[in-house]
């Protein structure tokens, strides 16, 4: 330890402290509130139980947790096949304007209200819609619960796609050019410079953009709230209701509690993946 | 439907704040002037409200401030548990099951007729009530939940809500989540097929039918989610309170199916409930729901939201004598359902249609 040690302790304590009272407490919290019984009627009931963490491990609840998850997995990686190339056009290229355009045009999405761009979607794509005939692009019809998860994951998308690209502007604009420039001039072809140098290199960002927008998905609420038509929905509304609704707290903490576990499982699995992927990482 | 007009508003808010004065709301040199936070319900409720409470303010100089439920009313029982004692509302606007709930976690103040002389116009039967008898609601509206659907959207007329099974209805049955209505929709669906309360199992059963038929297009928790639903005409048949059913009615032809042969209407009252607080803030609060319970007043509220007033004195609106019942008419056609067990259940139902609706509906 050195002598400027205690200095930084003193300079991250006030971070730490809040840390601790505004999210360990709070979790903490959840997860002994989880172990109570519901009682109906009872704000602080007594005693103490597994049965609401076994009522969720029943396979039918598995359809939630595997469904949100689901929604998860599939909208992240549209953010990032969809916000890679937006991200290396505007850290890239030589044409301020178009740069200041994919900026204004991604900073503008993050900017607007979220009820307003769900909204937006619900009227131009929704059953009434003047474009509902969307749906039979899927061959479906706008009434069916199958194009109203189509519309959730379009609601996800307009959610994580600005924050997906922003993460990944940065990690584009610190990749050396001089580095592709090397490989080309040894006369590898364009393909390979992308996979065998900037992806390397890059994957760290885009695994950080895959987690940001991932975390963002699977937390989100008021998406399948107004966009799945009751038909659609996410633990986070299953949590809702029972904590809202039903005031069935305990069984809403379990929720919670088992969407935390399998997030920081998820995670973990991920950067673990890749770390072992990517052996430079090991040590990063 | 009668519109609540300037001219109409002027005329009732004279003849209400007149009848108010003289019928026991006069202040006296002692009632000092109080700040109350009132729980409404959006759309037609809170718009009535804030013009009512216009010419209150100016009459008692009690000042009203607003805030609306969000969800289903039961979701302000949760939000007030972790608060309790400190809870910064004095009236609640709700009904029946969650006044019931409230009265179980013993959060309401009783009200009486010697303190809140427009009570004596309000049927006994309306008013929820404790273990001891006292009167623990202040009932203003009485209200229904049937099933119903938009004429210029449907090609027959409906009879029987076992029509709702055939392939026209495909995706257009707006439903609302079984904790909203305290699971009326359970119990309707029960009793098609036989079945009550506590025979709910018929209920489940047709509902899967509707449900793997792909019948139901949309699941609501709201009034305004209802009422969206129905007036987009993305779905065109629904079951939901008549609160909800007189704002797509306004626009739109609409039959609302109170008198079917093989079904009931559901009846339930609305009103304030007042929270336990101060001596003072508890007086002010007695002072504003008796406000609304005189006569004129009570017809006043009643008549945008489409509700049958509660005072005896008050006439309720022409659009609405289509869907309540004549005396002779209620053992018929109307139902009132047990909602203290039905509060008890819901927890129960809810967790079903999580595991045995939700994924039906997906497929």
């Amino acid at each position: 330890m050195t002598a400027g040690a205690p200095r930084s302790w003193g300079l991250v304590a006030p971070a730490l402290l809040l840390l601790v009272v505004g999210l360990v407490c709070p979790l903490v919290y959840l997860a002994r509130e989880s172990l109570h019984p519901f009682v109906d009627g009872r704000a602080l009931p007594t005693g103490w139980t597994v049965t609401n963490y076994a009522e969720l491990l029943r396979p039918a609840y598995a359809f939630y947790f595997f469904d949100t998850l689901r929604f998860g997995l599939v909208v992240s990686a549209l953010a990032l096949a969809l916000g890679t190339p937006l991200a290396w056009i505007a850290a890239r290229t030589a044409r301020s304007a178009l740069r200041r355009a994919i900026l204004g045009l991604l900073i503008g999405l993050l900017f607007t209200n979220l009820v307003a761009r769900l909204y937006a979607i619900l009227v131009t794509y929704g059953t009434t819609g003047p474009f509902s005939g969307f749906a039979r692009l899927f061959g479906l019809s706008a009434a069916s619960p199958g194009f109203a998860a189509i519309l959730v994951g379009i609601g996800l998308l307009h959610f994580v796609l600005p924050v997906a690209a922003l993460t990944l502007i940065g990690t584009f604009q610190n990749l050396n050019p001089r580095l592709e420039e090397a490989a080309s001039s040894l006369g590898a072809p364009r393909w390979r410079v992308a996979l065998g140098i900037l992806l390397p290199l890059a994957a760290p960002g885009l695994i950080s953009a895959f987690l940001i927008t991932f975390a963002m998905c699977i937390s989100n609420f008021v998406v399948p709230l107004l966009l799945g038509r009751g038909v659609v929905l996410f633990t986070t509304n299953l949590m809702y209701v029972r904590i809202t609704e039903i005031a069935n707290y305990p069984s809403g903490a379990a929720i919670g509690i088992i969407m935390l576990v399998l997030v920081f499982a998820i995670v973990y699995g991920l950067s673990a993946l890749a770390r072992r992927l990517l052996p430079g990482e090991a040590t990063s | 439907m009668m519109p609540l007009d300037r001219r109409r508003f002027l005329v009732g808010s004279g003849l209400g704040a007149t009848a108010a004065l003289l019928g026991g709301a006069r202040l006296t040199p002692a009632q000092a002037a109080e700040q109350l936070m009132v729980v409404q319900w959006g759309a037609a409720w809170i718009d009535v409200s804030r013009k009512i409470v216009e010419t209150y303010t100016k009459e008692t100089g009690d000042k009203i401030a607003w805030e609306l439920h969000a969800g289903g009313a039961m979701a302000i029982v949760a939000k007030i548990r972790p608060q309790w004692p400190n809870v910064g509302y004095n009236l609640i606007s709700a009904w029946d099951p969650v006044f019931q709930a409230m009265i179980k976690e013993d959060w309401l103040e009783p009200v009486s007729l010697d303190e809140m002389p427009a009570l004596k116009d309000i049927p006994p039967a309306f008013f929820q009530k404790d273990a001891a008898g006292r009167l623990m609601s202040v009932p203003l509206s009485t209200s229904g939940a049937f099933w119903g659907y938009r004429e210029d959207l449907v090609d027959k007329p409906i009879e029987s809500v076992e029509q709702l099974l055939e392939p026209r209805f495909k995706g257009k049955l707006c439903v609302p989540y079984p904790v909203n209505l305290t699971g009326l929709l359970m119990l309707t669906l029960a009793m098609q097929r036989g079945g009550n309360e506590r025979n709910i199992e018929p209920g489940w059963a047709l509902l899967k039918e509707l449900a793997q038929r792909g019948q139901i297009g949309r699941v609501i928790n709201n009034n305004s989610e209802f009422i969206n639903a129905m007036s987009s005409g993305e779905t065109s048949v629904a079951f939901f309170n008549i609160g909800a059913w007189t704002q797509v009615r306004k626009n739109f032809p609409t039959k609302i199916l109170s008198r079917l042969a093989d079904n009931r209407g559901f009846l339930f009252n609305e009103g304030f409930a007042i929270v336990k607080s101060d001596k003072d803030k508890v007086a002010a609060s007695k002072r504003f729901a008796n406000y609304f319970a005189t006569p004129a007043i009570n017809e006043m509220y009643n008549l945008p939201l489409g509700e049958g007033p509660t005072n005896s004195k008050a006439k309720p609106g022409d659009d609405i004598a289509d869907v309540f019942y004549k005396p002779d008419e209620l053992a018929r056609y109307a139902y009132i359902a047990d909602f203290a067990y039905m509060a008890s259940q819901v927890d129960l139902w809810a967790k079903r249609w999580e595991t045995e609706i939700t994924p039906l509906l997906r497929t």
